[in-house]
């Protein structure tokens, strides 16, 4: 197991900037999430953990020492693909041994069946990948990383070419597996359920910069960055112009994020009018037009008592309400809203 | 009836104009050779009789022999000088170089690898008389020829490659042309084997060896055998490079070659259709068994995938 | 792992690891790549140095002296400064430049190429009495040439596009039958058929004409290139040429502006490879007897260096230079689409 640590880590390809100057450090035995929008970056620092690129600057460090030069294969890293990447030409078996040709691994086979065993895939040791379904051969590929007890194991978006079910069993088993064996995890993700909860902590990254660094309620309360707000919490948060008439906000705010659940409707507040009711199964979701732009409610009861048209009042608690400044950076202080004078 | 009338029309303006060429250019020329082979046709273009002559020439009845013919000592020379060039050719160029030409090639950064594939390409795309001209430069017996200027300098007697090497000649002369088919194809392959694959690879451990024998070779399994056979066939068939280079030359009378030489050649052709004709038969009969093979090795579904719009 | 790996060695191991494989294949594919490439070399120092009837071995060789170096160099800058390329390849030319003004640049004259501007240059150096006194101007050639090769591009092109559209996007009774077939006619070399072609173009009464070429060369390489066509339209995906068809579009005006757009690579691809075919011919063109009544380039170089000036390796050198010009111009431009075909649906 290692001690992972990016060092300024920057990649570009030509031009372009895929990732921009980040630092990281993580705990020996960790689980990492990277969590961001497509193209912001994350698969590119994956692929340089793993060695497949090379970094354009900066360092990465296991176990405080640089193993920039270092080739993927001696760096001892498992990976499992969004594509699996398993070997067309060669049984499940097989493929799970391959990385054993590589090193020196006494009774590599034995090793091979209690691996399958703990991903449950024992009975298919003698198939081709394709006739394996999409849950089965993620199992093998988790199997093929973990067999040489990588110093890390990476995986990138491992879930996402799985139905809903089968997502939700996978993410407890990778949660399970990754315990057991202590292995240092970094799971590359777009989708913030994943990240929140298989990862100990959660990196978000934006645009090729690391936006920050935190637990998974971290980013939800106190996301440092306007970017992070946005991005963590579904349904979305609403942002409203700081300036807006009724607004108290601290000095140099620009906007502030209210999560929809933090809305409720009252006796007075903000006028508004519902645009459309939206059930969610256990909650509904209410958007309304307001002086303040459009505003997304989310109501704790499974049928709305709303109709399109009906006129409200939105209330909101100030500490459930966040404010960025210009640099669309968190700030602190209290934020109120009273109806401008009549 | 509008829909038929459509139908109808569509077929004509699209593919009409194909099968026109194709029938009148392909098809009714295998048919003639059919019958031609068959007759005594010379150099008057007339058919005075139907007869098995021509084949008569090739091979002849034979006691001893297995099969009950003997072949005919000019034909049988042909057959085994065809299968010496095309073994070579095949094993030491088309097919071997091109794999050793697209893997390195492919290992290099893809500006500098398509740098050398252009430079392979180079012969396939120059006139074929300047490319059997520059043979002829280099292989000069004189002290002027390319070869000998630079083994003198080793300290060796001039050489005449097309005297005393005319089959090594040939072989190389063809296989700088028919490296880069297989180059491409085999090119072309490669990048499609999924980048996760490779990747997969070396985080497993595997070095440039392991990632050659256990993902690159297995995905190159059917284009080998697809280069393999369709470029025998091109060999068989092909004699422009020979007779560019040694001219109607014993030691490199090919099958095709005598077939060009008795019919067709500039100067030197003599006319004797039907004796072409009949070489051409076998060349024809060995041409539909290649075919046979290469539908094998070609992906019948992805190329007879249906139409998705039904409209006309 | 039992204990932590010595990083750093491997980290040595790596680059060292690299930095061999890399060397060892580009000395090789240099080292291989040098005898395809010297011959054309020689025959343009021989077209530019050669004086009546000499070989300027020596001009090759300080050529090559200046040339190799010069390539090892800007290879060696292109990798250690790889965002300088534009300095280095700057540098590195106009050293080689320098290097050949110093070291040839004595040597080197225009005066094999004065074929291109004297119409009866064969008369004038042997006299008008003799056989080269029907050898024309090389530009006569050139046309017939150029002629040839464009027209039966151009058929080439049209035939096999209309027909790979037809084949891959239309449902027609009899279709598998006509891939399948067609498949079967791909494996027939045109060499192959050369001596029952010359008999059909014969009784059609082609002999001795530019017709007769320019329709053989389009009627044998139309099966492969309908399949080249076929694969460019199977990659077009269905999606657009429906949403064409449900905005009005019939199936022909979906095909002209919304289908033909897209295979444009495959179309510049089938007609470099078509011109070029055209342009080099030779077998054809002697064997269907064009060359009684017209002269070609392919020809006009046979007879060149055969019979005429077969001792001015000057003039020969130059012509070769001359013709090859066009192929070689055509196929740098055009390279990058070449190398996008898809052969014949091999199985992957």
């Amino acid at each position: 197991m290692a001690r992972i640590t990016l060092n300024g880590l920057s990649k570009t390809w030509g031009d372009v900037v895929a990732v921009d100057d980040i630092s990281l450090e993580i705990a020996d035995g960790e689980f990492v999430a990277i969590l961001g929008p497509s193209g912001c970056g994350k698969s590119t620092t994956l692929f340089m953990l793993a060695g497949v690129y090379m970094p354009t600057s900066g360092d990465i460090l296991f176990d405080g020492a640089r193993v920039n030069d270092v080739e993927a294969r001696m760096r001892n890293v498992g990976i499992v693909f969004q594509s699996y990447a398993l070997y067309p030409n060669m049984s499940v078996l097989k493929n799970i041994l391959f990385p054993t040709r590589f090193q020196k691994l006494d009774n590599a086979e034995a090793k091979a069946h209690d691996m399958a065993a703990l991903v449950q895939v024992d009975g298919l040791l003698d198939r081709r990948p394709s006739e394996l379904s999409g849950g089965q051969q993620q199992r093998v590929a988790l199997a093929r990383a973990l067999i040489k007890e990588p110093n890390l194991l990476l995986l990138d978006e491992p879930l996402s070419n799985l139905d809903a079910t089968l997502r939700l069993n996978m993410r407890a088993e990778i949660r399970r597996l990754t315990r057991e064996l202590g292995v240092t995890t970094i799971l590359v993700t777009h989708d913030q359920i994943e990240a929140t909860t298989m990862a100990d902590r959660i990196v978000c990254m934006n645009a090729g910069r690391i936006e920050q660094v935190g637990t998974a309620h971290d980013l939800y309360a106190r996301p440092s960055t306007r970017f992070v707000a946005g991005f963590i919490g579904s349904p979305p948060i609403n942002f409203i112009d700081a300036r807006a008439p009724g607004i108290t906000a601290p000095d140099g705010a620009d906007v502030i994020g209210i999560r929809p659940e933090a809305l409720h409707a009252s006796e007075s507040g903000i006028p508004a009018s519902v645009l459309h009711v939206e059930p969610m199964g256990r909650e509904s979701l209410i958007t309304c037009a307001t002086d303040l732009g459009e505003l997304k409610m989310l109501e704790p009861t499974p049928t709305s008592r709303f109709r399109d048209g009906d006129r409200l009042a939105l209330q909101f608690k100030s500490e459930d309400v966040i404010a960025f400044d210009g640099d669309q950076k968190l700030m602190e202080g209290p934020i109120t809203w009273q109806a401008a004078d009549a | 009836m509008a829909l038929v009338s459509r139908q109808t029309t569509n077929a004509l303006v699209f593919l009409g104009p194909a099968i026109v060429f194709i029938v009148c250019l392909l098809i009714v020329p295998i048919i003639v050779d059919l019958v031609v082979a068959f007759t005594d046709m010379n150099q008057t273009v007339r058919v005075g009789e139907f007869t098995t002559a021509q084949f008569q020439k090739l091979a002849r009845p034979s006691e001893d022999s297995w099969w009950g013919y003997e072949l005919r000592g000019s034909f049988y020379r042909a057959l085994s000088l065809s299968a010496i060039y095309i073994f070579f050719t095949l094993a030491f160029f088309n097919v071997g170089f091109a794999l050793v030409l697209a893997l390195t090639t492919t290992a290099l950064p893809d500006w500098l690898g398509g740098l050398y594939r252009a430079v392979w390409l180079l012969p396939r795309m120059s006139p074929s008389v300047v490319y059997g001209l520059l043979w002829l430069w280099t292989v000069d017996p004189t002290e002027r020829g390319l070869l000998n200027q630079i083994i003198s300098v080793a300290g060796f007697e001039p050489i005449n490659m097309k005297l005393d090497a005319p089959l090594t000649l040939i072989v190389f002369a063809n296989g700088f042309i028919g490296a880069s088919l297989g180059m491409l194809i085999l090119t072309s392959a490669i990048r499609s084997i999924p980048q996760h694959l490779f990747h997969a690879a070396r985080a497993d451990g595997a070095g440039s060896l392991s990632i050659l024998r256990h993902i690159v070779l297995p995905a190159l399994r059917w284009p080998l055998s697809y280069i393999t056979v369709f470029q025998t066939l091109a060999l068989l068939v092909s004699f422009e490079y020979i007779f560019l280079i040694m001219g109607p030359a014993r030691q490199t009378m090919t099958m095709s070659m005598l077939a060009y030489t008795k019919t067709l050649a500039p100067d030197i052709g003599s006319g004797q259709y039907a004796y072409g004709a009949a070489i051409t038969l076998i060349l024809i009969v060995i041409g539909m068994a290649v075919a046979m093979v290469l539908w094998r090795l070609t992906n019948m579904q992805r190329l007879l995938a249906r139409p998705r719009i039904e409209v006309q | 792992m039992a204990q932590a790996p010595d990083w750093d060695a491997l980290a040595r191991r790596s680059r060292r690891g690299r930095l061999l494989k890399s060397t060892l294949l580009i000395v090789f594919l240099t080292l291989v790549s040098i005898p395809v490439l010297l011959p054309f070399f020689w025959m343009l120092v021989i077209a530019l140095s050669a004086r009546t009837g000499g070989v300027e071995s020596d001009v090759l060789w300080r050529a090559c002296a200046v040339l190799v170096p010069g390539t090892l160099a800007y290879v060696a800058l292109h990798l250690a400064l790889p965002r300088h390329r534009l300095l280095s390849a700057l540098v590195c030319s106009g050293a080689i430049v320098l290097g050949l003004w110093v070291l040839v640049g004595d040597e080197l004259h225009l005066r094999n190429f004065r074929f291109l501007i004297t119409p009866n240059l064969i008369e004038e150096i042997r006299g008008a009495a003799t056989a080269g006194g029907q050898f024309p101007w090389v530009w006569e050639a050139f046309v017939n040439s150029f002629l040839v090769a464009l027209s039966s591009t151009f058929l080439k092109v049209t035939v096999a596009t209309l027909a790979g559209y037809y084949i891959s996007r239309f449902t027609f009774r009899g279709r598998s039958a006509f891939l399948q077939g067609l498949l079967l006619i791909e494996v027939f070399h045109p060499w192959m058929l050369a001596i029952p072609i010359f008999l059909v173009i014969f009784w059609i009464g082609l002999l001795n004409t530019l017709a007769g070429p320019i329709l053989v060369l389009t009627a044998i390489q139309l099966p492969f290139f309908i399949f080249i066509m076929k694969g460019f339209f199977d990659a077009v995906p269905w999606d657009i040429e429906m949403s064409a068809m449900t905005d009005g579009a019939s199936r022909r005006e979906a095909f002209w502006y919304v289908v033909l757009p897209q295979v444009v690579p495959g179309l510049i691809a089938i007609t470099v490879l078509g011109f070029i075919q055209g342009w080099e011919e030779y077998v054809f063109v002697t064997a269907l007897r064009t060359g009684n009544s017209y002269w070609v380039m392919s020809t006009y170089l046979y007879y060149v260096a055969e019979d005429v000036m077969g001792v001015d390796y000057g003039l020969v050198a130059a012509v070769s230079v001359f013709y090859i010009i066009p192929s070689l111009a055509l196929y740098l431009f055009c390279q990058r689409y070449l190398t996008q075909m898809t052969f014949g649906g091999i199985k992957g």
